[in-house]
């Protein structure tokens, strides 16, 4: 037993909108009238770093490896007394391994974690964000040292191409090409853009990086300036992350005051700095043009990259823009070498990849994992498989520019190119799970709707495109569906993809592409049928409780919010068509099965 | 540099549009946003044509394509005329009762939209070339409001433009005429702003609008305004030519 423990907090958003900041004063307060010789020290983990953002407020107790969960305030007074003070572990607060069918002490013991390998997340949840001592304790700044005075700029660019790492956004560009040319042109001042914007539903690794280790993405944006010799780098941060923003803002300042921003960086002859620009929340605005846009002050509108932003990006200057996580991969490629990046991960997708593995899975929250991965490792090992142990029906990658993969393909190794091949794609790494409670039609409305409102509008066949597609869709879920509408939607899809302007327009039409390829039988039901199989559009569905398996527990008829159901204790239910709203709840509280789907 | 496009050989300069080079040769690529006098906005997407280089196909804008190497064009190919199908389709549904689009619809061959709810008052395109126009001459008084579905272009807030000096510039390089510009007893009406309009010294006809002549005035540093309407000045510029050039035989 140690007699110095330090107390980790986690105040990712998460945690503190379940009430981490109370737990951690409790703990303090307590700490304090004891008058011990303990540090507590908070610090902001992801809130889904171990994949239990759900289960928070989390408190870790360092060095017994101690991690407790749903931690209330009111339970600071006995992890002070038990915990701290004599090193007993209260198993009330522990975290049920489903796998193990037992507690475990740390959750670092769950399979959840034990299958990932943390680069770009290797930080989160170990340091304080707000120190950056903590950061350089960790082998922070290191790199930059490194690279600064044992290797010429070359040397730099060459290794991050070597280690084969490419962008984390989305696209999946090689990050040295990148470099290389914008290296390669003569015409000064030269720019680094790090794009924070995150805007896929689902997907909120940025943000945790940028919350939960802001300085690894400022090193990497100040290595790359020195490699390509630009003076200015620009962070651009959705609004709406405004913990990001804090984090980023204070990492930034007191990466100033140590020398790592500024003029003549640790006495060097190169200087450079960051300036955070705060987006306004238009998802368009992840698209790198419309980003540079945004920053000069225009609309934030996309223009045709037919001269590449390594020639002329921001202003019509050479600009390297990355995405927030293939920065914080940059460091530890530059500290451990180019081999020993390019060791992980399959043939032509080096690393790991950071996935928010959210939806219909027992374990969400954020993930890293080698490149090749299998889709059945991420959701059955490592999430824990389907909520209720429902039966799986698909994965949605990417967001509303990825595609549905359905169960035939769960083997299928997670990289730039399967995933693409598979009419899906890395998009930021949102990764949400289906089960046969989805109706994929109304997948394929959900991103249709999001992307008609986030579309800029600039051109024809994303904007007019969309919209169309969605109208065919909205009739299809509503009943009004015709024969000739998948012909239809594969026509404008077709168009949308190749003659829209920018990346969004041309990705939009995945959802339609992928759930068309993959799940046509459910669009024809709902056409020729007038049927929705999962009992979620409500025009198509009628929900009816099957006589042999109803137990009549009335379950069902106490969570009826419409007051449908009828039926005596321990006699068979059943369902007032009249009065039944289609809410569903009846069909998801059921234990036993019985309400069905017509 | 060569292009060839549509297998004709072209000479092209360096960073030259697609379509510039086209037009020079005669080659016809259907347009909707494009003005020679403005920026290529790349909005319309009628344009699209095929460039193949060491092999490859790729669907590209030619308003705003710079040939920056020898490079093969095709304008026409079935994959390129279903797409600008399905553009005029859905430009088509937009503004259904557009005399320009409709035209386009009937040049492609696509019988009238009926697969849609169509918005039977609506004339605006979105192409933009309207707001380029009053950014390049120095106004800006209209710009896009919204994104997405609800993208439209008007005025701030909706409200009479305070720089907006009646120019009708906008009104002028509009492809589907969709700007109303009204024109009664000395006054014009646009953007829901009236203005008064001055007569020409020459003639005597309304030609311009007070605010107009005053921000021509001001951008030329000219102190004293002449009040010719556009006709009347070709006709003063000619007799002062006449007059310069009178010795000429």
């Amino acid at each position: 037993m140690s007699d110095k423990r330090i107390v980790y907090v986690c105040f990712g958003t998460g945690c503190l909108a379940n009430g981490s900041m109370d737990v951690f004063n409790e703990i303090e307060k307590n700490i304090e009238n004891l008058n011990l010789d303990i540090s507590v020290k908070t610090i902001i983990k992801s809130t889904g770093c171990n994949g239990l953002c759900e289960k928070g407020p989390v408190v870790k107790i360092e060095p017994d490896g101690i991690s407790y969960f749903k931690v209330k305030a009111s339970d600071a007074e006995e992890i002070v007394k038990k915990t701290i003070l004599k090193g007993e572990v209260i198993n009330r607060l522990l975290y049920y391994e489903a796998t193990l069918k037992r507690k475990v002490k740390s959750h670092k013991e769950s399979e959840f974690f034990k299958r990932q390998m943390k680069i770009a997340l290797r930080n989160i949840g170990e340091i304080d964000p707000g120190n950056i001592e903590d950061y350089k304790i960790n082998m922070g700044y290191l790199a930059l040292d490194k690279a600064l005075f044992h290797m010429s700029r070359n040397d730099i660019i060459s290794e991050i191409s070597k280690s084969g790492l490419r962008g984390r956004g989305g696209a999946g560009f090689p990050t040295g090409s990148k470099w290389k040319q914008c290296d390669s042109i003569v015409s000064f001042p030269k720019y680094v853009v790090c794009n924070g914007d995150e805007g896929d539903p689902g997907a909120f690794m940025d943000r945790s990086i940028m919350e939960g280790d802001p300085h690894s993405v400022i090193e990497g944006m100040i290595i790359c300036a020195y490699a390509i010799g630009a003076k200015e780098g620009f962070t651009y941060i959705r609004d709406e992350y405004s913990l990001a923003i804090k984090n980023m803002t204070n990492a930034i300042t007191e990466a100033r005051k140590n020398g790592y921003l500024g003029d003549n960086i640790l006495g060097s002859s190169f200087s450079f700095d960051i300036q955070i620009v705060r987006g306004g929340g238009a998802f368009v605005c992840g698209e790198s043009t419309a980003l540079m846009s945004s920053i000069e002050g225009s609309t934030g509108e996309p223009r045709a990259k037919y001269i590449h932003s390594v020639e002329k990006g921001l202003w019509g200057q050479p600009t390297v823009l990355n995405n927030v996580e293939t920065w914080a991969n940059v460091p530890v490629i530059i500290e451990n070498g180019s081999d020993w990046f390019n060791a992980i991960g399959t043939k032509k997708s080096k690393g790991t990849k950071v996935f928010s593995l959210v939806g219909k899975v027992k374990n969400t929250g954020l993930v890293e994992v080698p490149m090749g991965t299998s889709l059945r490792e991420l959701i059955y090992d490592i999430g824990g498989g389907i909520i209720g142990d429902r039966k799986f029906k698909g994965v949605q990658i990417g967001g509303p520019s990825g595609g549905c993969i359905p169960e035939e393909y769960l083997d299928l190794s997670v990289d730039y190119d399967s995933l693409k091949e598979a009419d899906s794609m890395m998009g930021s790494g949102g990764m949400i799970v289906m089960d046969d409670r989805t109706c994929m039609v109304d997948v394929a409305r959900y991103y249709l709707n999001f992307l008609s409102e986030e579309s800029c509008g600039k051109c024809v066949p994303c904007r007019e495109g969309i919209k169309r597609m969605l109208e065919i869709i909205n009739d299809i879920c509503e009943g009004r569906g015709k024969e000739e509408d998948i012909e239809n939607l594969k026509a404008i899809s077709e168009t949308v993809s190749e003659a829209s302007l920018c990346g969004l327009g041309k990705s939009a039409p995945n959802p339609v592409i992928s759930t068309l390829k993959y799940f046509s039988e459910e669009y024809w039901e709902h056409i020729l049928n007038k049927r929705c199989r999962a009992g979620v559009c409500k025009e198509l569905t009628t929900y009816y409780i099957g006589s042999d398996s109803c137990r009549g527990c009335g379950l069902c008829k106490k969570n009826c919010p419409s007051e449908a159901i009828l039926g005596e204790a321990k006699k068979v239910h059943f369902i007032d068509g009249n009065k039944c709203s289609k809410c569903g709840s009846c069909i998801n509280t059921c234990n036993f099965d019985a309400v069905k789907v017509k | 540099m060569r292009v060839i496009i549509d297998d004709k050989e072209c000479e092209a300069s360096y960073g030259e549009y697609i379509l510039q080079v086209a037009k020079r040769n005669d080659i016809y690529i259907p347009t909707l946003c494009h003005s020679d006098a403005l920026p290529g906005e790349g909005s319309c997407r009628l344009c699209v044509v095929e460039v193949i280089d060491k092999g490859q196909s790729t669907v590209v804008t030619s308003c705003i394509y710079p040939i920056t190497k020898e490079i093969t064009v095709v304008t026409n190919s079935k994959k390129i005329t279903n797409m600008r199908k399905t553009i005029v389709m859905l430009l088509s549904a937009r503004v259904p009762n557009n005399k320009v689009v409709r035209k386009l619809r009937e040049e492609f061959g696509i019988s009238e939209v009926t697969r849609f709810r169509l918005e039977e008052l609506e004339q605006c395109v979105l192409c933009g070339l309207c707001v380029k126009a009053c950014e390049k001459l120095g106004s800006s008084a209209i710009a896009a409001v919204n994104r997405g579905v609800t993208k439209k272009i008007s005025t701030p807030y909706d409200e009479p433009s305070l720089v907006c000096i009646g120019c009708g510039a906008c009104a002028y390089v509009c492809p589907t005429n969709a700007i109303t510009i009204s024109e009664d007893n000395g006054s014009r009406k646009i953007w829901g702003k009236e203005f008064e309009l001055i007569k020409c010294e020459s003639c005597g006809e309304f030609y311009a609008s007070k605010e107009e002549v005053e921000f021509s005035a001001k951008k030329l540093n000219e102190k004293s305004i002449q009040h010719n309407c556009r006709k009347c000045r070709k006709k003063v510029n000619a007799e002062k030519f006449k007059e310069i050039f009178a010795d000429v035989k």
